[in-house]
């Protein structure tokens, strides 16, 4: 029990808890159901990048090129439907393969040349940006039909549509992470990779697994913002790589790899869209609020790492 | 490792092959594909332009609150670039001499339409009054604007539109044909009819710099027609990107390039001073949109004869003389002009715009007359 109660996620959400008082206390309009539930709509693209990045930087990777990937995706999205004439349900279909698609290149190049994954997702995220660019001729795409907004902008049971999805993915990554042998495998590989090669675990495989699996998602994540903003542009998911990074570290997750939760991410994530929210609705303007983030960061890090090298 | 080679031998085909996939566009790149209306050529008279009806928004069950203080919040593109101080700064003083009226300006310190609608949908919840706002994206704004209105909080644009039903009015600080029309004439005078030129713009995507380019398109086909359009570069409003940018196209063209055009305030300066750092002051004519602090040595040097711009403290005054009348009543659905305090009145075009006046040619003559 003590164990627990000292774990990082713990003390982490205890911080949190704490925040959401304060800033409800300040402000009336913070801790209300609607609020909360509009929060919830605005980070579920960040979310859903946030789930497997959380599985790629438990394997010691990292993946740089998911904001690359989302304008991508979203370019393709409105470009096969409005240009190159296909349904849009194929047209989604096909942004998400090439989400996927892209994740496996980053994977395969990963593997098989044994580059560092900061550099080849460097390399890939000017890449998949520049394609982005290319093949919407840097125009934007507009005018899609109504049911098209629902998964973005309708709810479904009092709940935003989206918020659904991301809850089951949680789920799902959650328990992939922790129950399976497939999330055993990633610790392994993040603690110590040629012990993990010599224990005969598919090291190459599961990577190539995870980093398509980022690809995949940030593909999901660009239909899910495409959706809510309702237009199609290049620059869409510029810089979000380092806001899904910063919730995933937040939540505990080690860059060196090797440890990290589902539920450390989430609670980073959350924590990092509610404090942005309250302290804006507080009066906070927006260049002092991401100062006030920042601080904010590196303090819960600190208290964090300081409780546990006591328990140490 | 031959399965590899042959993997990425076939990315790097697919590649080149949506790099060059897109033909030749009869566009001039970075313009985009809306309908254009070119103005008269030279000093012609232009014919009035049809009476649309109002095709504006509706706050829905705003509260009467004419007369009685109002919290307004502004939020442009970004904050803590001067153009957008300058605005801030007239909405400050509108908001000083109406004496009812208490503004604040927020907004992200970069230009990203997801982190502009987060702003906006925080003052929504938080429960303002009124709302003004440059996009970053006419469409993409549009479902919070619509949010706003059917909250009861009043909607003014500036600067740059969203669709018109996401927001009640929009002040338009020049037509874009107009600006299209002052940029192209400029050009003509300095290079003559038959001259090359390149563009500088933000990006591509950018609303106001795609609607200025697909007109001056416009115009220059039907003006202009022997001038030639070269290329359109990309430069972010990075000041050294816009220079970078610039000095590559006098490098890549030569002789050939006789104009360049600055279709933002950063890439202006920037490309006068490729110009001047190259050596071509006079060979190589520089016009564009700029704001005139910036463009005060270029002018003096006689590297740059002509710079295009409104008057962004008066656009921000006028957005928030628009707000207050909106909220007293005084301006309706079908009004053809609106008091605004000193800019006296305002002309309603296009519907549901009110217009901020002619585009402003500064040049040596009176440039030194403005400090912003």
């Amino acid at each position: 029990m003590n164990r627990y109660l000292k774990r990082h996620e713990t003390i982490l959400a205890a911080i949190l808890v704490l925040a959401l008082i304060g800033l409800g206390y300040l402000n009336d309009q913070f801790l209300t159901f609607d609020n909360l539930l509009n929060q919830g709509r605005l980070m579920t693209e960040i979310g859903l990048i946030a789930l497997p990045m959380t599985f790629v930087i438990v394997t010691g990777g990292i993946d740089l090129s998911v904001g690359a990937i989302v304008g991508l995706c979203a370019i393709v999205l409105g470009v096969s439907w409005k240009n190159w004439g296909l349904p849009l349900p194929l047209a989604i279909v096909v942004a998400l393969g090439v989400g996927a698609l892209a994740g496996f290149c980053n994977g395969l190049v990963i593997t098989r040349l044994k580059a560092p994954p900061l550099i080849v997702t460097i390399a890939t995220l000017a890449l998949y940006r520049g394609l982005a660019e290319g093949i919407s001729k840097a125009r934007s795409v507009r005018g899609y039909p109504d049911w098209f907004y629902e998964l973005g902008q309708g709810q479904a049971l009092g709940v935003p549509t989206q918020l659904w999805i991301l809850g089951l993915c949680i789920v799902i990554a959650g328990v992939a992470l922790d129950r399976t042998s497939f999330g055993r495998t990633l610790y392994a590989i993040g603690a110590n990779e040629t012990a993990a090669r010599f224990s005969a675990l598919a090291v190459d495989r599961v990577k190539l697994i995870v980093y398509t699996l980022s690809g995949l998602m940030s593909g999901l994540s660009a239909f899910v913002l495409v959706s809510r903003v309702t237009t199609t542009r290049s620059d869409m998911g510029l810089g979000y790589e380092l806001d899904v990074i910063a919730a995933v570290v937040l939540g505990g997750a080690s860059i060196f790899g090797g440890s990290g939760t589902i539920w450390g991410t989430v609670i980073g994530l959350v924590m990092i869209q509610l404090l942005k929210n309250g302290l804006a609705l507080t009066g906070v303007k927006g260049d002092a609020t991401i100062m006030v983030i920042g601080v904010v960061l590196i303090a819960s890090v600190l208290i964090a790492s300081s409780l546990e090298r006591r328990r140490e | 490792m031959k399965k590899l080679l042959l993997t990425t031998a076939a990315a790097a085909a697919l590649a080149l092959a949506f790099a060059s996939a897109p033909s030749r566009a009869a566009q001039w790149d970075g313009a985009d594909d809306l309908p254009t209306s070119p103005l008269a050529c030279g000093t012609g008279a232009n014919p009035a332009p049809a009476a649309k009806p109002y095709d504006g928004g509706k706050a829905v069950n705003a509260p009467n609150l004419a007369g009685k203080e109002i919290t307004v919040v502004d939020i442009p593109k970004l904050i803590g670039i001067g153009y957008f101080n300058a605005t801030s700064k007239g909405i400050q003083e509108a908001a000083k001499e109406l004496g009812n009226v208490k503004a604040t300006t927020d907004g992200p310190t970069e230009a990203k339409i997801d982190e502009q609608i987060k702003f906006i949908d925080n003052y929504i919840t938080r429960g303002v009054n009124g709302i003004l706002f440059a996009a970053n994206d006419p469409v993409a704004i549009a479902p919070v604007l619509k949010k706003a209105l059917s909250k009861g909080i009043h909607v003014i644009g500036y600067d740059a539109n969203s669709t018109p039903d996401a927001r009640e009015w929009f002040v338009n600080q020049a037509q874009f044909n107009g600006i299209a029309k002052s940029m192209m004439d400029s050009m003509a005078k300095e290079i003559g009819e038959d001259g090359s030129f390149a563009i500088v713009t933000s990006t591509f995507t950018t609303p106001n710099q795609a609607r200025w380019i697909a007109e001056m398109h416009a115009y220059a086909d039907k003006c202009h027609p022997k001038m030639k359009w070269l290329e359109t570069v990309e430069a972010q409003e990075d000041n050294v990107m816009s220079f970078n940018q610039a000095t590559t196209l006098i490098n890549k063209y030569g002789d050939k390039l006789k104009g360049i055009f600055g279709m933002t305030s950063v890439a202006t300066p920037a490309s006068a001073e490729a110009v001047s750092k190259a050596k071509l002051c006079g060979k190589v004519a520089v016009v564009g949109l700029a704001t005139p602090n910036a463009m005060k040595p270029y002018v003096h040097s006689d590297c740059v004869k002509s710079v295009v711009l409104w008057n962004p403290v008066d656009l921000g005054y006028a957005a928030m003389e628009v707000m207050r009348a909106v909220v007293d009543g005084k301006l309706k659905a079908g009004d053809t002009e609106v008091t605004a305090g000193k800019l006296g009145k305002l002309q309603v075009v296009n519907g549901s715009e009110i217009l901020l006046g002619a585009p402003f040619v500064f040049d040596k003559g009176n440039i030194d007359k403005f400090d912003f």
